[in-house]
C-alpha cells in the first residue's frame, strides 16, 4: 500500500538572494514619495528666498504688487484665496450635504444608483471645463441678471452699496467663488454620501424605530456618527478650493488689490502664479514662488488636519 | 405620558423643512450640473470637425485643429503613468508588506495622502525648478514628470489598500512552501491584485489627463510638432490639450474660443469614458 | 467518577513513542509574542509516518506550536523561541538554518483554503518550480501524481488550466494539499484543515489524510475531537500554553490520565 517516496533533488529556490534587493527597491520608491513632497517645500523656499529676505514679513501684509518698481506684497492674492475658498465652501457645503442626505435617506431606490453615479462621475470633470463654463456662460448671465440689477438697486451710501461695488462684467470675487463652489460640489457630495452610507443600518433603523423623523435621524444620529469624517471631508474640499487654479483664473478679474466689493476683481495665489510666472524674471519670479510657498503652508496645514480627522474616523 | 401636540407639530414642521431643503438643493445641483454639461456639449460639438483631429493648433484667423495637443497630452499622460506605476506600485508594496508598524511607514503613508491632494500648480513649480530651469528649457518630459507626481500617490494608496485586502493566510502559504518573499509578493500577491491596481491606474490616468496648471511651467506649449519624430519633442516644449484650451479661451478671437470648447468637450468625454470603463471593469472583476 | 490525579508537572507519557521512530522532537520549547509567553516548556515527540493530533481549547497554543515547526513565526519581528526542535538530528531553531529548504521538507496547510491566483496546474507546480528543474513532461507527471494523492485528480483533470479560485471550498483545500505534497516533503502540518469546510468535504479530506499517513509524518491541529479520534495515532492535549497530556489516542480518549484532559474530552469545557 505504501508507495515508496522518491526524494526530490532540490536546490535552493530560485532568486533566494534577491529578497534584500527587492525590499530596498520598494523602500526607495516609498522614500521617493516622501522626498518629492519635501522637495516641493525645499525648492519653493530656496527659489522664493530672494523675495522673502527682501520683504520679510511685510510680504504677507503689503498690498502693492508692482513689477515696474519691483516691490511685491502678497496680501491681495492671499486675501483673495481665503475669501473665495471660504465663500465657495459656505455655498457648496449645505448643497453637498443636502444632496448626500437626499441620496442616503430620501431618494427612491430606483433613482439612487443613477443619481449617485452621476454625482461621482461629475466629480471627475476637469476644472478647466468649469472655468470655461464660468467665463463664457455664467459670467454674461451673472452680469446681466444679478450684478447689474443689484448694483442699480443698492441704496447709495449704505453698506449694500459697498458690498456690490465693482464692475458688472460677470467676473470678480463672488463670481469666482460661485464657480469654485460648483466645482467642489460633486466631490464633497460624493464623499459625504460615502460617509453617511458607512453608518450601520441597525443604528439608523433603531433611530427610526424610536419614532424619529428623517431630519432628526440625520442630524442627531447619522451625522454625529460620522462627525470626524465629515469634518475631514469638508477640509479636503477646502484644501481643493484653496489650491484650485483653472476654475478661478478665468473669472476672478486678476487685480492685485483687495477687492472692494463682491463684484470687484481680485486674485488668488494660484491665479496670480498661473498668469504671471512665465513672463516673470528676477525678483518677480522669486515673489511668485514665495507666494507658492505661502499656499503650500496653508494647504499643508488644512490637508494634514483633514487626513488626521479622516484617519480617526476610519479607526472608530 | 401625553405627548404634547405642540411638540409633535413642531417636529413635523422641522422635518418637512429639512426634507424640502434636501429635495430643492438636489434639484438645484443636478440642474446646474446638467446646464454645464449642456453648454459643454452644444458649444463643443459646434467647434468639432474633422480638422480638429487632422490639423495642428493654429494662430488666430487660420484654420487648424488640436491634433498636436491631443497627441501631446496622450504622450505625456502615458509616460506619466509609466513612472507613476513604477513608483506607486513599489511604494505601495513597501507600505503594505515591509513597513510593519514603523514610524517611518506612518510618516510616508500620511505624507503620501497629503501629496495626493496638494495644489497641482505647486507641483508644476517644483518640477520647473528641477527639470526646466537647470536645463534651460521646457520639455514634454518635465510635463510628464509633473503629471507623474500627481498620479503616483493615487497608485500608492490603491496598491497598499488592495494588497492589505489579501488574506494573511495567502502570504503565509507562499512562505510555507519556502518561497522567497519577493516571489510571494510578485507571483502571488500582485497577481491577485492586478484588477484593483488597474482600476486605480485608469482613474489616475483620467485625472491627470485633465490637469492644466502643472503643465503651464513644464511642458508649456508648442505650435508645431515634428510628425516624423513624434517622440523627439519630449525634450522640447510640448503642446497639451488643457493648456491649449486655457490659452485659446482667453483670446478674444471667436474661432479660437470655438476650438477651446471643442477641446474641453474632448477632455471631458475622454475622462468620463475612462472613468466609466474603470468602474465597469472593477464591477466585472468583483463578480468573477 | 474516580478522583484523577492533578500532577505537579504535566504528565506526559512520552515513553509511548519509540525513540528510534521519532521524526521531529520538540524539546523544552518556549514561545514569546513580545513579552507574552505563549508556549511553556513544551516537549513532545512526533513519530514518523504517523498522525499526531494536537487538541485543546481556543488559545491553548496548539496552532502556535504547529507554526514553530516550520518557523513560520520568522515572518513577524516580535516573535521568538527558546528551546530545541530536533529534525533528523539537527536543531531547526538555531540561527543559520536555511528556512526555504526547511520549508521544502515541512509543508503546511492552513485553516482557510488558500489557492494561488493562477491555474490549478500552476498552483501545484508552483513549489516544484522553485526547487527543481524538471522537464515539461516530468512536471506534468508530478502535478498529476500530487493531485491523485490528494484525491482531486478525477475532479479536475479536464480543467487543469482553469483558475484554482473556481473550485469549491473542499476542492480548494485538497488543491492546497496537492500543492504541498508536490514538493515531496517529509512532514505535513495541518492547521484545522477542515474547520472551514462542509461535512462532506471534511470527510473527503480526512480520507485523504488517512491515505497520506503511510508516506508522511502528519501533525494535525484540530478542534474536532471526533476527528482526532478517527485520524490520529497519538494525541497531545494542550492547555494555556502547556502540554498537559500526551499519549496514544485510543488510550487517551478512553482513559485520560489528567483531570483537565478528562474534562476537555468529556466536553466539560472548551
Amino acid at each position: 500500500m505504501a508507495t515508496p517516496q522518491t526524494s526530490a533533488r532540490r536546490s535552493n529556490p530560485r532568486g533566494a538572494s534577491l529578497d534584500a534587493a527587492f525590499e530596498i527597491l520598494c523602500f526607495a520608491a516609498a522614500t521617493t514619495l516622501l522626498a518629492s513632497l519635501a522637495g516641493v517645500l525645499v525648492s519653493l523656499t530656496i527659489y522664493g528666498w530672494p523675495a522673502i529676505s527682501k520683504f520679510g514679513f511685510g510680504f504677507l501684509t503689503n498690498v502693492t504688487w508692482d513689477p515696474v518698481r519691483d516691490t511685491y506684497g502678497a496680501a491681495g492674492p492671499i486675501v483673495g484665496t481665503l475669501i473665495t475658498s471660504a465663500v465657495a465652501l459656505a455655498l457648496a457645503l449645505p448643497v453637498a450635504g443636502g444632496v448626500a442626505f437626499f441620496l442616503v435617506e430620501l431618494c427612491p431606490m430606483v433613482l439612487r444608483r443613477p443619481i449617485g453615479t452621476a454625482v461621482e462621475l461629475l466629480a471627475g470633470i476637469p476644472s478647466i471645463v468649469y472655468g470655461m463654463w464660468g467665463l463664457f456662460v455664467f459670467a454674461p448671465f451673472f452680469a446681466q441678471n444679478v450684478e447689474t440689477p443689484l448694483m442699480a438697486a443698492a441704496p447709495p451710501g449704505t453698506i449694500w452699496e459697498t458690498l456690490v461695488q465693482g464692475i458688472p462684467n460677470g467676473s470678480g470675487i463672488l463670481a469666482a467663488s460661485i464657480i469654485l463652489a460648483v466645482m467642489i460640489l460633486p466631490f464633497m457630495a460624493a464623499t459625504l454620501r460615502e460617509l453617511l452610507n458607512s453608518v450601520p443600518t441597525q443604528v439608523r433603523e433603531s433611530a427610526y424605530g424610536l419614532g424619529a423623523t428623517t431630519a432628526e435621524v440625520v442630524m442627531s444620529v447619522t451625522l454625529p456618527y460620522v462627525r470626524r469624517g465629515a469634518i475631514g471631508a469638508v477640509m479636503l474640499g477646502l484644501g481643493r478650493a484653496l489650491g484650485e487654479t483653472m476654475a478661478v483664473t478665468f473669472i476672478i478679474g486678476n487685480s492685485h488689490d483687495f477687492p472692494k466689493g463682491l463684484f470687484d476683481s481680485g486674485s488668488t495665489i494660484a491665479s496670480t502664479i498661473a498668469n504671471e510666472f512665465n513672463e516673470a524674471s528676477g525678483l518677480q519670479s522669486a515673489a511668485l514662488i514665495a507666494l507658492g510657498l505661502v499656499l503650500f503652508v496653508i494647504t499643508f496645514v488644512v490637508l494634514a488636519l483633514a487626513r488626521l480627522l479622516l484617519r480617526r474616523q476610519m479607526e472608530a | 405620558m401625553a405627548v404634547s401636540a405642540q411638540i409633535v407639530a413642531r417636529r413635523r414642521a422641522a422635518n418637512v423643512a429639512f426634507v424640502g431643503f434636501c429635495y430643492v438643493v438636489t434639484a438645484v445641483a443636478l440642474v446646474a450640473l446638467a446646464m454645464i454639461l449642456f453648454s459643454l456639449v452644444t458649444q463643443g460639438v459646434a467647434g468639432l470637425n474633422l480638422n480638429v483631429f487632422t490639423m495642428d493648433t493654429p494662430a488666430a484667423g487660420s484654420p487648424g485643429g488640436l491634433r498636436n495637443a491631443i497627441v501631446g497630452s496622450i504622450e505625456m499622460a502615458t509616460l506619466a503613468m509609466v513612472i507613476a506605476l513604477l513608483v506607486g506600485v513599489l511604494g505601495g508594496t513597501w507600505l503594505a508588506e515591509y513597513s510593519g508598524k514603523s514610524l517611518y511607514g506612518d510618516v510616508v503613508r500620511f505624507l503620501n495622502d497629503v501629496l495626493l491632494s496638494a495644489p497641482s500648480i505647486l507641483i508644476g513649480l517644483f518640477v520647473y525648478a528641477i527639470l526646466v530651469k537647470p536645463f534651460g528649457g521646457f520639455s514634454g518630459l518635465a510635463g510628464a514628470v509633473a503629471l507623474a507626481m500627481l498620479a503616483a500617490p493615487v497608485i500608492t494608496r490603491t496598491t497598499e489598500d488592495v494588497l492589505k485586502l489579501q488574506p494573511i493566510a495567502l502570504r503565509e502559504s507562499g512562505v510555507a512552501l519556502g518561497t522567497p518573499l519577493w516571489r510571494v509578493i510578485q507571483q502571488i500577491l500582485w497577481r491577485g491584485s492586478t484588477s484593483g491596481i488597474l482600476t486605480g491606474a485608469l482613474l489616475a490616468f483620467a485625472r491627470i489627463s485633465g490637469e492644466t496648471a502643472p503643465l503651464l511651467f513644464t511642458a508649456l506649449g508648442n505650435q508645431f510638432k515634428d510628425w516624423d519624430h513624434p517622440l523627439k519633442d519630449l525634450t522640447e516644449p510640448m503642446a497639451s490639450l488643457p493648456v491649449v484650451i486655457f490659452q485659446d479661451a482667453l483670446t478674444p478671437y471667436p474661432d479660437l474660443n470655438r476650438l477651446a470648447w471643442a477641446g474641453a468637450l474632448l477632455i471631458a468625454a475622454s475622462v468620463l469614458t475612462i472613468t466609466i470603463l474603470a468602474r465597469i471593469f472593477s464591477r466585472e472583476q468583483k463578480r468573477s | 467518577m474516580s478522583q484523577l490525579a492533578e500532577p505537579e508537572t504535566p504528565d506526559v507519557s512520552i515513553g509511548t513513542v519509540d525513540p528510534s521512530r521519532v521524526k521531529l522532537d520538540v524539546q523544552n520549547l518556549d514561545f514569546f509574542y513580545g513579552s507574552n509567553r505563549a508556549l511553556k516548556s513544551v516537549s513532545i515527540p512526533f513519530e514518523a509516518n504517523a498522525v499526531t493530533a494536537l487538541i485543546g481549547p481556543s488559545g491553548c497554543g496548539k496552532s502556535t506550536l504547529l507554526r514553530t515547526l516550520n518557523r513560520m513565526y520568522a515572518l513577524y519581528p516580535g516573535q521568538k523561541t527558546t528551546g530545541k526542535i530536533m529534525f533528523d538530528g539537527e536543531d531547526i531553531l538555531r540561527p543559520g538554518v536555511n528556512l526555504s529548504m526547511l520549508r521544502a521538507r515541512i509543508g503546511m496547510v492552513f485553516q482557510k483554503p488558500t489557492p494561488f491566483p493562477m491555474s490549478i496546474a500552476d498552483n501545484v507546480a508552483f513549489g516544484v518550480r522553485l526547487y527543481e528543474n524538471l522537464s515539461k513532461a516530468d512536471l506534468a507527471d508530478r502535478v498529476e501524481e500530487s493531485l491523485k494523492r490528494a484525491a482531486l485528480w478525477d475532479e479536475v483533470k479536464d480543467k487543469l488550466n482553469t483558475s484554482g479560485l473556481g473550485l469549491s471550498g473542499g476542492q480548494q483545500q485538497r488543491l492546497c494539499v496537492a500543492r504541498c505534497i508536490a514538493v515531496k516533503p517529509e512532514i505535513l502540518l495541518l492547521d484545522e484543515p477542515t474547520s472551514a469546510l462542509d461535512p462532506i468535504s471534511s470527510a473527503k479530506l480526512e480520507e485523504t489524510v488517512t491515505q497520506l499517513k503511510a508516506d508522511y509524518t502528519i501533525i494535525i491541529v484540530t478542534h474536532n475531537l471526533g476527528q482526532a479520534a478517527r485520524l490520529s495515532k497519538y494525541t497531545g492535549f494542550m492547555y494555556l500554553g502547556e502540554l498537559v497530556e500526551f499519549g496514544e489516542t485510543e488510550g487517551m480518549f478512553t482513559k485520560p490520565v489528567t483531570k483537565r484532559g478528562s474534562d476537555y474530552i468529556t466536553g466539560r469545557f472548551g
